[in-house]
This record gives C-alpha cells, structure tokens and sequence, in this order.
C-alpha cells in the first residue's frame, strides 16, 4: 500500500539530491580544514592570475613611460613594490574566501544532517511497515 | 487579494502543465533578447551580426545550462570588439577572466544575474535588479550584480570611443587601450552605481530576513530609499548625470515587481500569526509560525444523470418497478414513450421528477442508472 508520508519524504529527498544535493555531497567528504585550505589555495591562484593580468595591462598602458626610465630607476624598490600589491591582493583576497567558504562548508554541513536525518526517518518508515 | 491567489494558482499550475515546454522557451527568448541587444549596441562584426545566426544560437542555448548563454555573450561582444578593435577584445577578455576566477566562484549560479544588469542597464531599468536579488539571493548576490554593472559600463566605453578608435591607426595600440582604460576606470557614474546596487542588494536581504512582519515589503521599500539616496549623493559628489527622475520611476517599478515577486515567493497572512513557546530537555523554544495564504483547489464533482448507453425504454421501466420518488431521464425527440416536460426541440433532454414520496423513500435515485 502507498504509504503518503513516505512518499513525499523521498520526493523531497531525490529533489535534493538531484539539484544542491550532488554538490553539497562533495563538500562533505571533506574534514572542514581540508575543504577550506584547498579553497584558500584555489583563491591564492586565482589572485595570483588575476594580478598577473591587471599586471600586464599596468605595464602596457605605461609602456612608453617604463621604456624611457628603464635603465634609470631602481628595479628592487620596483619590484618591491609591485610585491607588496600582490601580498595584499592574495591576502586579502585569502581571507574573504576564507569567511565565504567556511560560511558555505557550514550550512553545506547543516542541509546534509537534514538530509542525513530525513534518510533515517525514511529507513524508521520502512521498519514500521516490515513490522506491520 | 483572493484573485491574485486564484492568478497566482492558475499560473502555477499552467507552469507545471507545460514546464517541459516552458522553460525551452523562455531560455530562447532570453538568448533572443541577450543577443539581440548585444547585436544591436555593439554590432561591429556583420558576421555575427546575422538574423539566422541569432536564431540557432538561441535554440542552442534554449536546451543547454545558462552558463552557456552566458559563454556565447561574452564571445559575441569580444567578436564585436575584436572587429573594432583588437585593443578592445583584450582588455574585454583581461575584465572577463577577472570577473570569472575572482567573482563568480562565489556565485556560479547567478550567471543570469550578470546578463540582466547589463540588458536592463542598457533599456535605462536596471533598479529592480538589487531589489529583486536582495530578496531571492544571498549576500553574494551583490557581486553577481555589481559584476553585471562593470560590464554595462565597459561596454558603454567601447561604444562611445568607437568612433574616436576606429579613426586611429594599428600602430596607435597603446593609445587605444589608455583611451579605454582612462574612459572606464574614470567613469565614476560606474563606481556610483556598483555602490548603491551592491549596498541595496545587502540591505534588502538583511531586511527581508529578520523576523518582524512585512518584512519583505519593508526591505523592498528600505532598498529602493536607500539605492535612491546613494545615487544622489554620488550625483552630488561627482556629477554623474544619473537621471534621478529615472531613477525614483525604476524605484517605483522595482517595488512593484517586488511585491509581484512577494506574491509568489512569501505570500503570508500576518494576521494568523501564532506564537508557541515549548520546551524539551536541551531548549527552550519560542516559536512564532507565520501561515502562508493558500487558496484550495475547488473540487468538482461531476455528478452522471443520465447514460448514452441506457435507452429511455430501460430507465422507463426500472422507475415503473421503483416505488418512491423516481427519476425519469428520456431523450426527447425520438417519438416514443410518454413526454412529461417536453421541450419542443428534438434530440434536447427533460428530467421529470415525480413527487409522490412516501416517508420511508431513499435517495437513491442513482441506483436507476
């Protein structure tokens, strides 16, 4: 016999699992330090790629500029520099992935108890019916 | 409100009835409009710039992810920009892959978002965007959107130097790119913008999400103030010729289609709220429970009276051998049988009920059938 609870239980569930669910349960596998360190790193490169690009475009809008002053000004204060910018831009960049994945690690782990939860609730509605 | 829950309820179950088909063509007409009007504001490159071309690529995108919608415009517009000038095409790519490493990890899904900010943008409507994202969207709604206004503005520079572009030569490379550079990153209309919307974004969404009632109307109305105030103090402080009557209409408009938005999305009856406290061995709970306004579904009952497989002469004669009140079904027309209530017009109906019923009669005149 269709048992209506059950059944909506587990339409909620497969409607989890098919959308949000397969990514949350990536998330999951992961200890909480692990998850986050790869995304601090993923963020590291990123940064990195992205300061290599607005890099490139600094040096060509002043182009003409670097070629005249090239042999003139001091390139290890130069560098220096453009060090600087880029530790602040990884930094930065670091720890707003940093809070942003925690945060999402967080409720990832919360929304699979639910599911972890419902799953039992589901098995407890099976056992009943054996009984029965 | 009871016709606006029964069109809300009609529309939801005309979206579930046709979903399959639905959703195909919404996407189409989407990656219709996106194209089109990328077509129609760049529009340097005639090969792309083709009706037919248009049509397959929004037929494509119709069966694929957004994200792919979202893949064809960006390389519609640096196909675009690559045919005004290559410049143009590589600083469009340089924003592009900023955008996509450093942005959208944090919000893959709202690629939508950023294709709208621009489209509505360039139509001169883009205030319910904030609204609309602080309320269904998160915190990091206000990158997607702020990302979506970059990109309006980028391609405004590129519009309006185009002419001043097209009239230099190839070996005036770095002239070209400090022309776009200087006109985008000094467009302070930009920086203007970029701040009320993401600033709206987030003040609408920790609005809507406290626990007081209306709160979605008073985060919606708080949003469009607050976009509205920001907007005019840029203008102010920079002169950015942001036209403030535009922007108190499309603060009109974003409020409207917050509400419409309230009605599908949070449509609840305050004046039902309940407030429960209980407790167990670990907490303390106080509870209030807000109901959402449901209309139920009218039930029709379609009741038989009368059998296309029964002829009258059967039915005649189960009322002959029931005694009580009888129900007598014929179909007129056809010259046979006494007539009691006869209509004139052949083929119609006529039930006639005698009245003659004794005080131990049931009502089950169904069971002549």
């Amino acid at each position: 016999m269709l048992n209506e609870e059950r059944i909506r239980l587990m339409t909620r569930m497969a409607s989890y699992e098919q959308n949000e669910g397969k990514r949350n349960t990536n998330i999951g596998n992961y200890f909480r330090g692990d998850y986050i360190l790869i995304q601090v790193i993923k963020s590291v490169i990123s940064a990195t790629i992205a300061f290599g690009i607005v890099f490139a475009l600094y040096v060509f809008y002043n182009f003409e500029s670097f070629m005249a002053d090239i042999y003139k000004m001091d390139l290890m204060e130069f560098a220096g520099r453009v060090f600087k910018y880029y530790g602040y831009t990884v930094v930065i960049y670091g720890v707003l992935s940093y809070i942003g994945f925690s945060y999402r690690y967080a409720k990832t782990k919360n929304s699979l108890k639910t599911y972890y939860k419902n799953l039992k609730k589901l098995n407890s509605l099976y056992g009943n019916q054996a009984k029965k | 409100m009871t016709t606006l829950l029964e069109f809300r309820e009609n529309i939801k179950r005309l979206y579930s009835k046709y979903e399959a088909v639905l959703i195909p063509a919404a996407k189409f007409i989407f990656a219709l409009i996106v194209l089109g009007t990328l077509n129609s504001r760049l529009g340097y490159m005639a090969m792309i710039d083709k009706a037919a071309l248009l049509v397959a690529v929004s037929a494509l995108c119709s069966f694929l992810p957004m994200g792919a919608l979202l893949g064809f415009a960006a390389l519609f517009s640096l196909g675009h920009m690559y045919a005004l000038t290559m410049e143009a095409a590589a600083l469009g790519a340089c924003l592009y892959l900023i955008i996509f490493i450093l942005f959208l990890r944090f919000s893959a899904k709202e690629s939508i978002v950023i294709m709208i900010t621009p489209l509505l943008c360039a139509w001169k409507i883009p205030y319910a965007v904030p609204i609309v994202m602080g309320l269904v969207g998160g915190p990091a709604s206000a990158v997607s959107v702020g990302c979506g206004v970059i990109i309006h503005y980028f391609f405004d520079t590129v519009i309006t130097n185009s002419a001043t572009i097209g009239s230099m030569g190839d070996e005036e490379a770095i002239a070209k790119l400090r022309l776009l550079i200087d006109g985008f990153l000094g467009n302070k209309g930009m920086i203007v913008m970029v701040m009320a919307f993401a600033i709206t974004v987030l003040v609408v969404y920790i609005i809507r999400r406290l626990s007081i009632e209306h709160s979605w109307t008073i985060a919606m109305v708080s949003g469009a103030i607050i976009d509205m105030i920001i907007l005019f103090i840029g203008d102010m402080m920079y002169d950015t010729n942001i036209s403030l009557v535009g922007a108190l209409l499309g603060a009109i408009v974003a409020i409207l289609v917050g509400k419409i938005l309230e009605l599908f999305r949070f449509c609840v009856d305050y004046s039902r709220t309940e407030k429960v406290q209980f407790e167990d061995d670990e907490y303390y709970y106080y509870v209030k429970a807000v109901p959402k306004m449901t209309l139920s579904e009218p039930e029709k009952t379609v009741k038989k009276i009368n059998s296309q497989s029964r002829t009258s002469e059967t039915v005649r004669r189960n009322a002959a051998n029931y005694s009580g009140r009888s129900v007598v079904t014929e179909r007129t027309g056809y010259g046979n049988g006494r007539r009691a209530n006869l209509s004139d017009q052949a083929g119609s109906r006529s039930v006639t009920i005698n009245s003659s019923v004794t005080e131990d009669d049931e009502d089950d005149y169904e069971d002549l059938f």
